[in-house]
């Protein structure tokens, strides 16, 4: 058999412990040549792209004993043959488990792994679709690869038991463009510019392209398809003719050519490494096939390198999701697409609000307006009624009725409170020192809050009083806590959208349920943020981690703005009305915004490590990325790394870390001193 | 911008009693009653110069209130001059300096030069501290005093350039090593003899770079 014959070729070359630069290493002529010589068409079964053609197929590479580890231990392997082929002038790789148990498995196969076995099939993944390849070939032990596509997703270890990696980069080398990483050895970029088309493309843009790649490659960053929105494209175009690969060609130059798209590189290479995760995080990236009625997908679905059959089988196998709606939008038809931080949507409307209300106003799928809203944010004119709900003021399943009714006694209740601090005559104020300086500070920092927001500027503004009045009753309402800086930050977004006091007062306080462990003398609600979020750096950017560590700015303190007023102070007063109720949906998690701070360290690590920024200059250089953030981007990447780090990222973050509800105790829940203001 | 020495300033005090408002009269020579209140820390920076040398000063305003003590400390570190200001109408806020005080030897390096200020002096029908006390606070605790007014401008250049002296007569008495970057103190790349430029003493334009 051909594939054995090019094993064999592969076999013969001695391998070097240290990997050489594809482009100079003399090794790669002959494999070429030895490639080149199986390079006969044959018709093969495998790949059955289009149904209304079979079209022809040319082997180009095979190796047989390539192998998965789906555990960790060694004796569960599924070993399969890989290929190379072309077809209609593109090349395809694919990965075929053998049938059966393998002769080198040990007799505890279980059912388990033949599970593994389906999900891990590649029938016919394009090679424009790899973003890169890791190469290994250790001095002892097995030859492996590691592939990861431009969607994110990276494959499990492939293990190379006859040898025969340095054969297939030399084949694939003829067919695509590869570039070799300077600083990192073990690192191929690859780029399909053989179709035809691309091929005209790229000939106009390649020198542009590469220097790009060497580029990215010298500082070991990667314009990585940070968004989906390119990676869907590219699907899209893949399967929709000849004007749809041009599209995809300029979408992939595009992706090349900004290299602020740095993501989780290592986050998921490292989950690679761990099979078992990587078969994980492979799981939860997949959409269900939910809507078999959008006939315009029926053939994508057929040739999609993801077979429906993995979602069946992976449905069938009752692996619960914790959930995995955000892969599954009804109403958009890219079922089985790889989810990558999924592109932003639009703003809920009122027609679509209306929607989810049954006749008596009772919200019907909580979670799909969760949903809705997490991916689009709300139109403005929907903020006064929907807020209520996302900061927990109003229940869903409570009626329009109920609601009109709660808010009058609610109304009663507020004007109650404010009275305490409102009879207090001159004479008590003087005996009533805590008083006076709260009100004193109050009165100081309302005057100093979003002045530049129309809704509060110029001299005498009533609204400012109104500011203050809700501070002040709610550090009566909650004496424990009183009033602390960064309170008025949250409530002046509130109250300019609900323009009412009472309401204002109850949806600040429902707030403050979750955040007042940010504003505790002790400061521990920001400690156990700050922690947690050390936690997830280390979990999702170890090199980052480290760097901080040696650096000795693992207090974090440098994220403290962002975390106490969660980027009031970042964004524009629209963009964090947009950010605000993006993050109370908790729609992925509670502490969604850790991770917002996680996806926006990323975006800079590059610069923070290649500066060797000490903790003042970091210090300074987070404050002054004030208003140079890309809300809608951190937002999809801190939703990317949020779905990857799955369970690992929640169990960094303690019980009861704000905006978890605290866990309350007889002692109250804000610890108190003698001394406090 | 090119400079023979970066000094670090922090500037500490109770909130409210002018801190933003004196570091933007320094940097933009300019007042501005109204702007955001401080949260963490914020950034500012100018040249000036001493003895024929520019001077880069890298001034860190913090967040006065109580409960984030424990966050500005952390920003201590490495100052070499700290400017610490209470309110000449507020009385509290002069009772509270020596507790700022404690802090600022607690975690700064013990050659940080401190001056007093005594802010918003142009308000002195108001006043609630006299000079005399202050000036007899600092006496006793060894530092330099000023009342200034970030309104008015009133003593904010002389202020920060007396302190800038004040470390740079250090750094010639040979009390810092100024290689030693935990003194709050970078040498910069310009020649520390080069002769022109302004005349001593006196600052340059407000060119605020970072």
């Amino acid at each position: 058999m051909r594939g054995e014959a090019a094993a064999d070729a592969g076999a013969g070359y001695p391998r070097s412990p240290e990997p050489h630069d594809l482009s100079d290493d003399s090794d790669y002529a002959a494999a070429a040549a030895a490639s080149a010589s199986i390079h006969a068409a044959i018709r093969s079964d495998m790949a059955d792209i289009g149904s209304e053609e079979t079209a022809r197929v040319d082997v180009v590479y095979e190796k047989e004993r390539v192998t998965i580890h789906p555990t960790q231990y060694g004796s569960s392997r599924i070993s399969g043959k890989l290929r190379l082929y072309l077809q209609l002038g593109a090349l395809f790789l694919s990965w075929e488990p053998n049938e059966g148990v393998d002769s080198f498995s040990t007799s505890s196969v279980t059912a388990e792994i033949e599970k593994y076995r389906n999900l891990y099939t590649i029938q016919a993944l394009p090679v424009s679709d790899i973003r890169f390849i890791r190469r290994y070939n250790p001095t002892f032990g097995l030859e492996y690869i590691i592939i990861v596509l431009s969607s994110g997703l990276a494959f499990p270890p492939f293990y190379f038991y006859n040898g025969g990696t340095r054969e297939l980069f030399a084949t694939m080398k003829q067919h695509v463009f590869i570039i070799r990483s300077d600083d990192d050895p073990t690192l191929f970029l690859v780029n399909d510019f053989e179709d035809p088309l691309q091929k005209s493309l790229s000939s106009l843009e390649l020198p542009g392209v590469a220097t790009v790649a060497n580029a990215m490659s010298r500082q070991n960053s990667f314009s990585f398809a940070g968004s989906v929105n390119e990676a869907r494209h590219g699907d899209d175009a893949k399967h929709g003719g000849p004007s749809s690969i041009y599209e995809y060609g300029s979408k992939q130059k595009h992706k090349l050519n900004d290299p602020g798209r740095d993501l989780s590189l290592q986050v998921l290479e490292k989950f690679s490494l761990v099979t078992k995760f990587a078969r994980d995080t492979t799981s939860s990236l997949f959409r269900e096939n939910h809507s078999s009625g959008s006939h315009a997908y029926g053939r994508q679905k057929q040739e999609h390198v993801w077979d429906n059959r993995i979602s069946d089988k992976y449905k069938d196998q009752q692996i619960t999701q914790d959930d995995t709606s955000v892969l599954s939008d009804s109403t958009e038809s890219d079922e089985l697409l790889l989810v990558w931080g999924k592109k932003r949507g639009s703003p809920l409307t009122v027609d679509e609000w209306r929607a989810f209300l049954d006749p008596e106003g009772r919200i019907m799928d909580s979670k799909a307006l969760r949903k809705k809203v997490f991916y689009g944010g709300v139109d403005h004119v929907l903020r006064k009624e929907v807020w209520k709900f996302l900061l927990g003021y109003h229940e869903y399943d409570s009626t329009q009725a109920e609601r009109e009714y709660l808010a009058a006694m609610k109304r009663e209740e507020y004007e109650a409170i404010k009275s305490q601090w409102k009879s207090i005559s001159a004479t008590q104020a003087k005996r009533f020192t805590k008083f006076r300086e709260r009100k004193g500070l109050i009165d100081k920092d309302v005057v100093r809050t979003d002045r530049a927001v129309p809704f509060y500027e110029g001299d005498d503004n009533r609204n400012v009083v109104v500011l203050r009045d809700i501070l002040l009753t709610y550090s009566f309402y909650n004496f424990d806590l009183g009033y602390c800086q960064g309170m008025s930050d949250f409530l002046a977004p509130i109250l300019h959208v609900m323009e009412d006091e009472s309401e204002s007062f109850w949806c600040f306080a429902s707030l403050m349920e979750r955040l007042g462990g940010n504003f505790n003398r002790d400061q521990n609600g920001m400690h156990a943020q700050l922690l947690a979020l050390s936690k997830l750096v280390e979990l999702l950017d170890p090199p980052l981690h480290n760097y901080f560590r040696q650096n000795d700015c693992l207090n974090y303190f440098f994220c403290f703005r962002w975390v106490l007023i969660q980027f009031k102070r970042e964004f524009s007063f629209d963009q964090i009305m947009l950010l605000w109720e993006v993050l109370w949906t908790q729609y992925l998690s509670e502490h969604f915004h850790l991770y917002l701070c996680v996806a926006i360290l990323k975006r800079y690590r590059q610069r923070i490590i290649g500066e060797g920024m000490d903790f003042d200059t970091l210090l300074k250089f987070i404050n002054e990325l004030s208003g140079q953030i890309n809300i809608d981007q951190a937002i999809q990447d801190a939703e990317a790394l949020c779905t990857i780090a799955g369970d690992n990222g929640a169990a960094c973050i303690p019980p009861g870390t704000p905006p978890s509800l605290p866990v309350e105790t007889d002692g109250g829940l804000y610890l108190q001193e003698d001394d406090v203001l | 911008m090119s400079y023979a020495y970066l000094f670090k300033y922090i500037i500490i005090g109770d909130t409210g009693v002018g801190k933003s408002c004196l570091l933007l009269q320094f940097t933009d020579k300019r007042f501005q009653p109204v702007h955001d209140l401080t949260i963490g820390v914020e950034f500012g920076a100018r040249m000036i110069t001493i003895d024929n040398k520019p001077i880069k000063l890298q001034i860190w305003d913090t967040a006065g209130q109580e409960s984030f003590r424990s966050i500005t400390r952390s920003y201590y570190r490495g100052a070499a001059g700290a400017l610490l200001v209470y309110d000449i109408t507020r009385r509290e806020t002069f009772n509270h300096l020596a507790s700022w005080l404690e802090d600022a030897r607690q975690h700064a390096n013990a050659n940080m030069t401190v001056m007093l200020i005594g802010n918003k002096c142009d308000l002195s029908h108001r006043r609630a501290v006299s000079y005399e006390e202050g000036e007899q606070f600092a006496k006793e605790n060894g530092l330099v005093f000023m009342e200034a007014s970030a309104k008015t401008a009133q003593n904010v250049e002389e202020a920060f350039i007396k302190t800038a002296g004040t470390i740079y007569k250090k750094i010639q008495d040979g009390v810092f090593d100024v290689s030693n970057e935990s003194y709050g103190i970078k040498v910069g790349y310009a020649v520390p003899n080069a002769s022109g430029g302004g005349a001593g003493s006196s600052s340059q334009g407000g060119g605020c770079c970072s």
